[in-house]
């Protein structure tokens, strides 16, 4: 769920610093659509795609952990991460259900240098979880892209719909198409 | 001296004070405070109180002597919007009799503004769109008689309420589109923003059902340079922004919308510093003097959409000039009154409080509210 960041100025800086790691990261392309899920197919341009990345013993500050807003695979996640709430990025708390759709986000794993596309799957069913909230939103789009939507419940289609964390699942690379 | 006893049930017992005889306060009687009357500053701010996201809350404000006057309970995602003769607040919510488990039900409540006391309510179909407020999620027609909402399963479609009747009318689906503008002259139409980048309006029936629907031609590019769904509007024509900083005014007088071509707002030098539109509510018209509100931030890029402001800028509709430039108060809502001398209000998403601004010819800062809500998006002026 794409939901208000208390801490939105630490996240609006934080933004602006990976948006600008991933350089031209920038535009969205045609969507093709995969059940009730809009999946971006993204013609971005990978110039420089590796210039800044976190390489691991590059000298660079350990880069953030799945607990941490900052975590790479949180590029336009909005919501409390289950990481914080009993789950994991991939895995919904104990006793909660995992939500039947969900928006997608296109994130660069500094590792690896390459763009995968995220799952952002809520779980449900219990209150909100509380704990680490975070909001970013590369490549979030209004409503009337409602596959790549942060601002609405993603609970919205189980029967039990209250909304209590956010996963971030990685459902393969994204494809390039030029 | 007076023995004075007071109950307090079974386990508790019986606890008696006996009053010193001089000096003691008067004994008091419990009121419920009255409401002052309403005035064109009163906001109502919308608060989805995200840490317990099950029991959001209104918080309605004296903008005038930033004075705290109550509250509105709004439910699960709640959302308001006022009457257009300002007699009746509207909210729509979603309960669970078992707080996070059982049957979804999705209401209208009627609130009375004057009293902040519950009214009614009207059941609607549970497929209201759960999301953050938004003002277009909840809106009303010109002339009062429907009420329109928002709904998604994720698929889009418009839940028509005739407040009239007050009754469940209609559900006109709007796929591939969001968000409602009404038509500012005719009572039957609304629009939708959609994802191919044009505007569709809808007509409808006596009754509230689908007549007829008309699309505008792509107008925006919604991969490139997608328009955010706050809109404003001078008459029926109604100003919508992109995300890179495009006016586009949308004229919806006729049932086909047509759309003017859109100018920047801004300058070779603002685009090098990349400035950038940002925020949810990010935008305010005020009509007489045609001059608009909006949130900018530097350092604007992909995925800065919703950042809040670090500049204020004012800018001349008529000749599409920047007039000033304000504090931004991390503004990320704005909504200015339609009086003669009108004051803009701001919303601060880091401090969660409240900034006023003199918004006049010579638009200046005024002061702070500080405090008002936990994580609110939306406001609304009375």
């Amino acid at each position: 769920m794409k939901w208000f960041d208390q801490l939105f100025e630490r996240s609006a800086r934080k933004v602006a610093h990976s948006t600008s790691r991933r350089g031209t990261l920038a535009r969205l392309g045609k969507y093709l659509v995969v059940g009730a899920i809009a999946l971006p197919v993204l013609p971005f341009d990978r110039v420089n795609r590796d210039a800044h990345a976190l390489a691991p013993g590059g000298g660079k500050k350990k880069a953030p952990d799945e607990s941490q807003c900052e975590y790479w695979r949180y590029c336009a996640l909005d919501g409390f991460l289950c990481s914080c709430c009993g789950g994991t990025t991939s895995s919904c708390p104990p006793g909660t259900e995992m939500s039947k759709v969900a928006w997608i986000g296109t994130c660069r794993n500094p590792v690896d240098g390459k763009d995968y596309l995220i799952s952002y799957n809520d779980c449900c069913g219990k209150n909100a979880c509380g704990r680490c909230l975070c909001n970013f939103n590369l490549g979030d789009r209004p409503a009337y892209r409602m596959g790549l939507h942060n601002d609405i419940n993603w609970c919205m289609a189980n029967t039990s719909n209250m909304f209590h964390c956010t996963t971030s699942v990685i459902i393969g690379l994204a494809e390039q198409h030029s | 001296m007076r023995r004075i006893c007071y109950a307090f049930g079974l386990a508790m017992g019986v606890l008696c004070i006996t009053a010193p005889g001089r000096a003691e306060l008067p004994a008091e009687t419990l009121t419920v405070a009255k409401l002052p009357p309403s005035n064109a500053h009163r906001l109502y701010v919308s608060d989805i109180t995200i840490q317990h996201i099950v029991d959001n809350r209104l918080h309605v404000i004296d903008g005038e002597h930033f004075k705290y006057l109550g509250q509105v309970s709004t439910g699960y995602a709640g959302q308001s919007t006022l009457s257009r003769d300002r007699r009746e607040l509207y909210v729509t919510a979603t309960y669970f009799p078992r707080l996070a488990r059982g049957e979804r039900t999705d209401v209208v409540e009627i609130h009375d503004p004057n009293t902040l006391e519950w009214r009614a309510e009207i059941l609607i179909p549970p497929r209201r769109a759960q999301a953050l407020p938004y003002q277009g999620i909840v809106r009303t027609s010109v002339d009062g008689r429907w009420l329109f909402v928002q709904n998604a399963t994720p698929a889009a479609s418009v839940t028509v309420v005739d407040l009239k009747a007050r009754k469940f009318a209609a559900e006109i689906p709007n796929p591939g589109c969001w968000i409602i503008i009404p038509s500012e002259t005719a009572a039957d139409r609304f629009s939708t923003i959609c994802g191919d980048g044009s505007l569709q309006t809808m007509v409808l029936n006596h009754d509230g059902t689908l007549k007829s629907k008309t699309k505008s031609g792509r107008f925006f590019d919604p991969d490139a340079d997608p328009v955010y769904v706050q809109s404003q509007h001078l008459g029926d024509r109604h100003y919508l922004v992109s995300f890179q900083g495009k006016v586009f005014l949308a004229d919806l007088s006729q049932e086909t919308p047509t759309i003017e071509a859109p100018w920047s707002l801004l300058s070779q030098a603002d685009l090098k510093r990349k400035w950038r539109p940002g925020g949810y509510q990010l935008f305010a018209v005020h009509r007489d003097s045609k001059r608009m509100f909006i949130g900018m931030h530097k350092n604007g890029a992909e995925g800065t959409h919703k950042n809040p402001a670090d500049e204020i800028w004012v800018i001349d509709l008529a000749t599409k000039k920047r007039l000033a430039r304000l504090p931004g108060h991390a503004a990320v809502a704005l909504v200015v009154s339609q009086t003669p001398e009108p004051r803009l209000y701001a919303l601060d998403a880091v401090k969660m409080a409240l900034a006023k601004f003199d918004a006049g010819a010579k638009p200046k800062f005024l002061g702070r509210l500080e405090g008002v809500a936990e994580s609110a998006t939306m406001l609304e002026l009375h």
